[in-house]
Order: structure tokens, then C-alpha cells, then sequence
């Protein structure tokens, strides 16, 4: 290697490095910070390293309800917003599984459906698709909301699966078909020139294939799911129902904010996307080449 | 026992579940928000739902406000988008090189894609505190600045800082694209370009974005039409202030639906939202192409 | 509850966690679920108000067997109007609900609310009441009355008694707007880094509240109950309020214009400002945040304006409301906040529970040894004095103006801010006052238009 490369080398690094802390400055202030205690949050100047170490904000939130239920009737606190934090966490988690599993299973059947076999109609529906992902969940969460109390179904987690199912379907539908176009066609024929029945080939040979496609669906709604604020706000009440996103908004209480709780929080609500993101990020970026911006 | 389906009964089967659902949750809310937009709904009396036809459209026409965050939702998105391109080619590229280690990187700074909206607008609302905030702060210490930036009290300082916002959480998203183009451009192409004595710049002009060209058309129009109806990331950085300086047609939307008990304002807007979005998708749909070949690969 | 035991519950929860996380809503709370009562759900205002009162409620809830458990929720920041409005308009409201009174006039003009005379007679309301408070005041309408009275809070003048002293800039008690506008001058001159005065100027509710304050002072006001509620908001006197928030605005820090409660009370707390407008609150923060500020923090009346004395403040008489429709809580709802108002006990846990912030509103719980063995009467006897009881004569809020009658569009119009952004335009557009509160008055004229049918026949 030249000197000259291993400069051209050392400055790309460089270059690297800054905006990685640039970009992730944010989070690595969100991190130290949950980790001091209340008196040196607020301290001036402000520091980055804490200089004591505490659990104390994750304790506070991983500590659940009934520890507070217990202590309350003797001590006559009120149940801080904190012990609702496991309910929070479960709620998002049910709500994501459920969102995820139904819009890839809906999508990927219909996509495998519309590029394998004729029926009318059958042009207009990736275009429907793509607009339907285009139209923003602001348009969707008011009539959403009036839908879901004709089925009496505010502030219940389905309200929140099927809201999110509406919003993340119409981009996995046109992700898989556009996935299912791409896979050729002749295994599955000899398949069935040998006797397989369909169901069985989509079963053995279909899905392995779409493999890929099913992933990258997968983490883009996930990540919606995970994220959404707007339609939990809406559709969701009591405190143990709601998603984390709504719920540690309860952090702020109009006067005060315990920025030691809402930064744990917000490690403990980015941790489970980025371990996901960190073991999926290779089929992201296959997926959404293969499908989502493929021109 | 074997069932033995036909190929139409299979095809109907897969098809179903979509049509159901399709039907139920995203054709049904979309025709109730059109019939919304031409009745006055004041939701804390739902029982009362009155039919008023233009005057909503009217309504939003003449508001002042609406034409602002108009405006003010095409400063937000053009300046988003030109950085998002921008710095989204830029590390893509940079990204795209062999180096040992680069998939730290890679991953580290695709990151901000999958932070929850709360979690990001909450910390910057602190961090960019003019008065406690630690980036004003830092930027004092280093002497870059003399005096405390506004950055969420002036309109102008408060767009910038929500088009930054919008910026660091999408940009991820245009190098995933672009990071998927690149790896499928063939490197002999560069090979042979080497040889024929063209430096780094000439590569990059005569062969990497003729490539790109076709991918950055589809981001670009994606993003757009996201970024112009976006309403997490404003909402939850400024709530539209100050004043109604960061309003766009989302945030006003949500406005008059739920802090004016306006609902059938509010769907009027969305509808006016989609005719917009429909122009969109009609620009996205000529400029790529799409549905043109309609031959199963 | 000690380290150890509170340890192995968290342990337990942890295990029942990853054993049957879905269960863990129906597990809630195994020492109340036996039998599994009823859940009434109940709003406190944002922040902990309602906890203690609707323990007391519980308590009354085991004494009659009545299979209900009250449950507090806490209303978000982010969240008064939308979970008002996403709650009823999906037919399932809360059991009770304590919201700011402008809230509340607007729901009981909407017919939203069960009237609640039987209660009051029950506790004896109107005898009890602190001198100065009407029943009607917590949220009367058309004679009858839709709220129980539960506290008061008015929003004063808070200053750092140590740098007004230092300075020599007189007693506050004394002062009028211009002595007041020119300590907020001097302070911000000689001390570098402090604000002279800190007040929200943002599209919020803060704001409109801090605004409308010094709009009945000059002697203006939004609409005129007392003449069919015709909009009146564009008087000289609004204008003069306007000129001198933008006076003041020179010596507020230069967020104020985004500042809502929580950063009026950050600045203060955090030793940032000499002086601000605010409720009880930033004095119970600096006790329990910053000792050195709490203890040379003093409240006062606002001062007068020159010309008409007036030192109105927005304070919110806040009373519970019971929703009237989809409740299937009422009778036990009002049974339990009776003997929850009855007890002298709970009413001073709940008043103390966020001292000074939550005013006592009955004179026995206002003069009752508890309550005054808090030790903020220690040291602070002057202020609570201030909060508790010199500023009544002074209470009125938006829905009150100037106690000329309770007005519901009130309401509304903190929906969007009306005030705050017509503020706004003169402070950040450069509009002219007169130019600004012209605006504003159109904003206003036209939320009576649209709502006739809450305040005509």
C-alpha cells in the first residue's frame, strides 16, 4: 500500500468515524444520561459521562404494577406512569408480532396469487397498491377511528393491529409482487408437471425462495408498527392499553419531565429495532432492492 | 384424504384474505373520510352529523392558514429532499467502498432509520434547548458560536431544525436505495474505465450516475410525496410552532380535526391531500416506467 | 416499603414478565382483583393531582363493598383535547373527570355533563366554601350546577426575593406595571446571563392563560357574558396589554415564544430568570429540585395596572365533572366523591399532595391543623397566604372574565390558542398590536358564529 492510499485511507476513515458520532449523538446522549441519577441530569455545565453510575430509571420502569399496587395502599402515592412501562412494552410487542404476521401472510399470498395466475382486474391492483402506500396515515386515523367504534374496538390492541395492518399492506403487497416477478417461474413448473399440487409447491418451493422478500416486508412493518405515535394516540385510552410511543409521553407531566425515565425509555424502546436491524440489515437492503425502488 | 385445488380456487384462496381486508380497513376509511369532508362532525356530540356539502372545502380555501402550511409544506420538503439526496448519494458512495470495517459503519449509520419518531423529537426538543441544551452549549465552548442559537423559537430557525430532524431520521432510507443500486453496477465497468485513464471524478459522472439516475428518480419522488404529508416528526418537535411556522397540510389537518373539533374540516383537507397525492403518483408512475413491462419475469 | 422487599417484588414481576407477559394486564393488581371489580376510570389534570383523591375514593369503594375500583388516568401533555375527543366521541367516556375550567363551562354548555346539585347539598358546598368562590364559579350553567369544587389555582407573580433586594426595585406587593416592567429592565441589565422576566409566549394553553391575565388588567376582555357574549376583544385596553407584553418581552429569554408550563417553570427552577408568571407549581419544584431557590423564592399578587388597579389572575376553579352519557358509573361516582369532599383528611392529603399548587377551596380544609402543620408554612406562611387566600378576590379565568359570568366559548378557543397566536403575530409576524388583536378578534367573532347554539336560546 502507497502512503498516499494509506492517507486516502486514514482521511475516509476519518470522515467515517465523524459522522457516525454526528448521526448517533443523539442516541449515545439518550444512553449516558439514563444511566445518572436525578441530581446530575440538570447539572451546568452539562456532561456527557455520568459520575455515578445508576440503574435506578431502569429499575423505576422494569419494576411493573404490582409492586406499586401494594406499596400504594399503605404509602398513598399515586401509581406513577413508570410502573405502566412493562404493559407498554408487551402492548407494542403484541402489536407489532400481530401486524407483521398478517400483513406479510395477506401480502404474500396475494402477490403470489396475482403473478402466477389471470384474473380480472388483475393490472390495476399493484397500481392501487402503490397508491394506497402512498396515502399518509393522517388521512387513514379519523375515519379509521370512526370504523373502529362502530366495531367497538377503540382502545383495544386489535384496533391498533388492524390500523397498522391498513397502513403497512398496501407497501408489502407491491414489495412481494414485485419480489414474486422476479422469481422464475420453471421450478415451480416442473413441479407441477411432476404432480405437485399447487399449495404444496407454494409451500416447498414458493416461500423458501421468497425468502428474502418476506424479510424486508417484514422489518418495514415492524418498524412502522413499532414507531407509530399518531394512530395510538387516537385509538388507544386507558394507560394499560396503550403502545410505548403514547405511553412515555406520560413522562412529561406538564411541569416536569424526568428525563432520566424518558431517556431509559427511549434505550429500552430502540434496543429490540436495532438488534433486529442489526441481524436482518443485510436483507433490507437486498428486499428494497429487489422490490421497493426497482424502476 | 388429498385436496386437490384448482388453480383459479387456489388463486381466489390467496386472493381473499387481501380483498377482505383491503374492503374492511383501507377502502371503507378512505370512502368515510370522502363522505366526512361534506358534513359538519363536531365529535364530542357523534350523534349529530350534519350535511353542509361545499362549505368545509370553502372553508379551508379561505383559511389563511391552510395556503401557509401550503407554502410551508414545500419549503419543508424541497429542503428535505435535496439534503436527503444529497448526503444520502454521498455516504452511500462512501459506504460502497471495500474497506475492513465498513459494515460497522454501514449499520451504525443506517441506524437512525428504525428510531422511533417519539424517541428522536423528544431527545432533540432537549438537546437543542436554546437555554439548557448541550449542542448550543458545545457550540459556545468550541467558539463557533457567540451567542445562544433559537433553534426551536424563531420560524425560520424551527423549519431548519425540523427539516435537520428530518434529514438525520431519512436519509438512511436513500443510502438503503442507493447502497442496493451500487452493488449491482458491474465493477469491470470501472476496470475498464481506469484504463482508459478516467479519474475519480469521470468515473463517478460517466458511469455511477447514469446508474443511479433511474433509482434516485423513484426515491426522490417517494420521499417527496412521504415527506410533503409527514406529521409525526413536526407534530412532536414543534407541535407546528411557533406560531404556525412549521404547519403543514398533515399538522393542520390534525388541527382543525382534534383541537378545533373540526372532523369534517379535517377530512376535507385529507381529501384534499389525496387529489394532490393521486398528481403524485401520476408524475411517479411517468417517470418510471412502472407497469410498462407487464410480462412476468 | 424497604430496598430488599422491593427488590424481590421486582423480581417477581420480571419472572411473571417473561413466564406470561400477555397476562400481565389481568394480573394487575393481585390485593384489590379479588372478586374482579369494575374498573371506573377517572382524569386528573396532567400531573398527579388526581392520585390521592381517588385513593380516597377507593377507599370508600372497599367500606360499601361496591365491586368498583377507581383507577387515576393521567392526561399527557400532548393529549387534553384529543383524549377528550377521542373518548367521547367513541362513547366511552371516563366515570369523572377534574379538567380547567374553561373545559369544563364548555362541556356543560354542550349538555355533556350530569348535574351534580344532589353532591354539593351532600357535602354542604356552598357553606363550606372558602370567601370569594361561588358555587357556579367551578362550573355553573344556565342555573344548575355540573361540578363539585375540588381546588383553586391562580397564577402569580413569582420572584427571587434575594435580587430584587440586592438591586433595591422596592416591594413587589406594591408594584404596578411600570415599576414591575422596569424591575424586569434592571434585572435583565445588571445580570448578565438572567432573565428579567420569564412568561409563556407559546401556541399553547400557558400561554393563553398568562396572556388573557394581563388583557383584564388593562380592563379588556374576549367576550362579554353579561351583553349576549358579543366579542369585545378588539377595546384599547387589549391593545395596551398586547404593547406590553411586547415591553416585557425585551427582558424575557428569547424561547419564551415556544415556552409552555414546563419550560416557564424549567427557567425558574433552574435559576434562569429572576422573575415569572406562574401557579404553585415552580415553588413545590425548586423545594424538591433546588433548595437554594425555593428558599428565596416569594409569590405575590400581580401588580396592578396603573389606570384600573386591576390585578386579575387566571386561575383555574376547578371542580369534578361527571360525564353524563355511556357512564354507567354516576350513582357510585357521586356517592364517592362525596365522601371523599366530606373528609377533611383526604381533602388535606389531596391539597398537600402537590403543594402549593392545588388550593384548598373549603374553609375547614383550608384552616384544619394538618394542613397547616405542612412545613412549607414554616417558612413560606407570606406566599401560601398569597396563593391560597389574598388571591381570590382577584380569581377569574377565560371562561370568567373579570366574574362578569361563565362563558363556554372559552373552551374552544383554547383549542387552537386563539390568544397566543395573535400574540404570536405581533411578536414574531412584527404585526401591529392594534394589527394583531384585530386578527385575534376576527378568530374569536367567528368561534360565536360557529357556536351559537352553545350560548343562544
Amino acid at each position: 500500500m502507497s502512503a498516499r492510499e494509506i492517507a486516502g485511507r486514514t482521511a475516509l476513515y476519518a470522515v467515517l468515524a465523524a459522522v457516525t458520532v454526528l448521526v448517533c449523538f443523539p442516541l449515545i446522549w439518550a444512553f449516558f444520561t439514563s444511566m445518572k441519577p436525578k441530581e446530575e441530569i440538570f447539572l451546568w455545565p452539562p456532561t456527557l459521562w455520568p459520575e455515578t453510575w445508576t440503574l435506578e430509571n431502569y429499575r423505576a420502569l422494569l419494576e411493573g404494577r404490582d409492586a406499586y399496587f401494594q406499596a400504594g395502599a399503605a404509602s398513598g402515592t399515586a401509581v406513577p406512569p413508570s410502573a405502566f412501562f412493562l404493559d407498554w412494552f408487551v402492548n407494542s410487542l403484541i402489536v407489532t408480532t400481530g401486524t407483521t404476521v398478517i400483513s406479510t401472510a395477506v401480502s404474500t399470498l396475494a402477490a403470489y396469487s396475482l403473478t402466477r395466475f389471470r384474473f380480472p382486474g388483475q393490472r390495476a391492483v399493484p397500481y392501487l397498491a402503490l397508491v394506497g402506500y402512498m396515502v399518509p396515515s393522517i388521512i387513514f386515523v379519523f375515519p379509521m377511528f370512526l370504523v373502529m367504534v362502530e366495531f367497538r374496538l377503540t382502545d383495544t390492541l386489535l384496533s391498533l393491529i388492524l390500523g397498522y395492518v391498513c397502513i403497512t399492506l398496501p407497501f408489502c403487497m407491491w414489495l412481494m409482487w414485485a419480489f414474486f416477478r422476479g422469481v422464475p417461474i420453471e421450478i415451480e413448473e416442473a413441479a407441477l408437471v411432476d404432480g405437485a399440487s399447487r399449495l404444496r409447491v407454494f409451500w416447498e418451493i414458493v416461500l423458501p425462495t421468497a425468502w428474502p422478500g418476506i424479510v424486508a416486508a417484514a422489518i418495514f412493518t415492524l418498524i412502522v408498527s413499532w414507531n407509530d405515535y399518531l394512530f395510538g394516540r387516537v385509538f388507544m385510552n386507558s394507560m394499560e392499553n396503550l403502545p410505548l410511543t403514547v405511553g412515555v409521553m406520560h413522562f412529561f407531566d406538564g411541569t416536569h419531565v424526568d428525563w432520566g425515565l424518558m431517556m431509559a425509555s427511549s434505550v429500552l424502546m430502540t434496543v429490540p429495532m436495532a438488534l433486529l436491524f442489526m441481524l436482518l440489515q443485510r436483507h433490507l437492503v437486498a428486499g428494497f432492492g429487489a422490490g421497493a425502488v426497482k424502476g | 384424504m388429498r385436496l386437490r385445488l384448482s388453480d383459479r380456487q387456489v388463486g381466489i384462496l390467496f386472493m381473499l384474505p387481501l380483498l377482505v381486508t383491503a374492503a374492511a380497513f383501507i377502502v371503507w376509511p378512505v370512502a368515510e373520510a370522502i363522505r366526512l369532508a361534506f358534513y359538519r362532525y363536531n365529535p364530542l356530540r357523534p350523534d349529530d352529523l350534519i350535511w353542509v356539502g361545499l362549505d368545509n372545502f370553502e372553508r379551508i380555501l379561505d383559511d389563511p392558514l391552510f395556503w401557509d402550511s401550503f407554502r410551508q409544506a414545500l419549503v419543508w420538503t424541497g429542503w428535505s429532499i435535496l439534503f436527503q439526496t444529497v448526503l444520502g448519494v454521498g455516504l452511500a458512495l462512501l459506504l460502497h467502498t471495500a474497506l475492513p470495517g465498513i459494515a460497522i459503519f454501514r449499520g451504525l449509520l443506517l441506524f437512525p432509520y428504525i428510531v422511533p419518531t417519539v424517541v428522536i423529537a423528544l431527545n432533540w426538543r432537549w438537546i437543542f434547548n436554546s437555554e439548557i441544551g448541550i449542542v448550543n452549549h458545545a457550540l459556545l465552548r468550541l467558539g463557533v458560536i457567540s451567542d445562544n442559537i433559537a433553534w426551536l423559537s424563531t420560524p425560520d430557525m424551527a423549519m431548519a431544525s425540523a427539516i435537520l430532524l428530518n434529514v438525520w431520521k431519512y436519509t438512511p432510507f436513500v443510502i438503503i436505495c442507493v447502497l442496493a443500486r451500487l452493488q449491482t453496477i458491474p465493477t469491470e465497468l470501472y476496470d475498464a474505465a481506469k484504463v482508459d485513464g478516467a479519474g475519480a471524478v469521470r468515473r463517478f459522472l460517466d458511469i455511477t450516475l447514469p446508474m443511479l439516475k433511474e433509482v434516485l428518480v423513484v426515491v426522490i419522488v417517494f420521499r417527496t410525496i412521504w415527506t410533503f404529508n409527514k406529521f409525526e416528526e413536526i407534530y412532536l418537535l414543534t407541535r407546528g410552532g411557533p406560531g404556525t411556522s412549521t404547519f403543514n397540510l398533515a399538522v393542520y389537518a390534525f388541527e382543525e380535526g382534534m383541537a378545533n373539533l373540526r372532523l369534517g374540516v379535517a377530512a376535507a383537507t385529507g381529501v384534499i391531500m389525496i387529489a394532490l397525492l393521486l398528481a403524485g403518483t401520476i408524475v411517479y408512475v411517468r417517470v418510471s416506467g412502472f407497469g410498462r413491462e407487464e410480462k412476468p419475469a | 416499603m424497604t430496598a430488599s422487599t422491593r427488590l424481590s417484588a421486582t423480581r417477581r414481576r420480571l419472572l411473571q414478565g417473561a413466564g406470561g407477559a400477555a397476562l400481565a394486564a389481568g394480573l394487575a393488581a393481585p390485593a384489590i382483583a379479588q372478586g374482579g371489580p369494575r374498573v371506573a376510570r377517572v382524569w386528573g389534570e396532567p400531573g398527579p393531582y388526581g392520585g390521592v383523591f381517588v385513593q380516597g375514593m377507593n377507599e370508600w369503594a372497599q367500606r360499601n363493598n361496591a365491586n368498583i375500583r377507581f383507577e387515576v388516568e393521567q392526561i399527557p401533555w400532548d393529549g387534553v383535547t384529543v383524549k377528550l375527543t377521542t373518548d367521547l366521541a367513541a362513547r366511552r367516556p371516563p366515570a369523572l373527570i377534574s379538567v380547567e375550567s374553561p373545559i369544563a363551562y364548555q362541556l356543560a354548555a354542550e349538555g355533556l355533563l350530569e348535574p351534580v346539585d344532589d353532591v354539593n347539598t351532600a357535602i354542604r358546598a356552598k357553606e363550606r366554601l372558602i370567601e370569594g368562590f361561588t358555587l357556579e364559579q367551578f362550573g355553573g350553567w344556565k342555573g344548575t350546577n355540573y361540578a363539585v369544587p375540588v381546588h383553586h389555582q391562580p397564577c402569580l407573580l413569582v420572584v427571587q426575593q434575594d435580587i430584587i433586594d440586592e438591586l433595591g426595585l422596592g416591594n413587589p406587593a406594591q408594584w404596578t406595571w411600570e415599576e414591575f416592567a422596569n424591575a424586569a429592565r434592571t434585572i435583565t441589565e445588571k445580570k448578565p446571563g438572567l432573565a428579567g422576566y420569564t412568561m409563556a409566549l407559546g401556541r399553547n394553553l400557558c400561554a393563553d392563560y398568562q396572556i388573557t391575565q394581563l388583557i383584564w388588567q388593562a380592563g379588556g376582555m374576549t367576550w362579554d357574558p353579561a351583553d349576549q357574549f358579543k366579542t369585545v376583544f378588539d377595546s384599547p385596553a387589549t391593545v395596551e396589554a398586547f404593547e406590553f407584553i411586547r415591553r416585557l418581552n425585551a427582558y424575557m429569554p428569547r424561547a419564551a415564544i415556544e415556552f409552555s408550563f414546563l419550560q416557564v417553570v424549567d427557567q425558574h427552577v433552574t435559576g434562569r430568570t429572576a422573575m415569572s408568571a406562574y401557579w404553585g407549581r415552580t415553588m413545590g419544584r425548586a423545594a424538591e429540585e433546588a433548595k437554594p431557590i425555593f428558599e428565596r423564592m416569594e409569590y405575590y399578587l400581580n401588580p396592578a395596572h396603573p389606570r384600573t388597579g386591576g390585578r386579575w389572575s387566571w386561575t383555574d376553579i376547578n371542580g369534578w365533572i361527571i360525564p353524563a352519557r355511556d357512564n354507567p358509573f354516576i350513582r357510585e361516582v357521586k356517592e364517592a366523591v362525596a365522601y371523599v369532599s366530606n373528609s377533611v383528611d383526604w381533602m388535606v392529603r389531596y391539597s398537600q399532595s402537590l403543594m402549593p399548587n392545588v388550593g384548598p377551596v373549603f374553609k375547614d380544609v383550608a384552616s384544619a391543623p394538618a394542613m397547616l402543620a405542612h412545613p412549607f408554612y414554616q417558612t413560606k406562611k407570606r406566599t401560601l397566604d398569597v396563593i391560597f387566600e389574598r388571591s381570590v378576590p382577584h380569581a377569574c379565568n377565560t371562561g370568567l372574565e373579570l366574574k362578569k359570568g361563565v362563558n363556554p366559548l372559552a373552551g374552544i378557543a383554547h383549542g387552537s390558542s386563539v390568544w397566543a397566536q395573535a400574540v404570536q403575530r405581533m411578536l414574531l409576524n412584527n404585526e401591529a398590536p392594534k394589527a394583531a388583536v384585530e386578527w385575534g378578534h376576527r378568530q374569536f367573532e367567528s368561534i360565536r358564529r360557529d357556536n351559537r347554539r352553545l350560548i343562544g336560546g
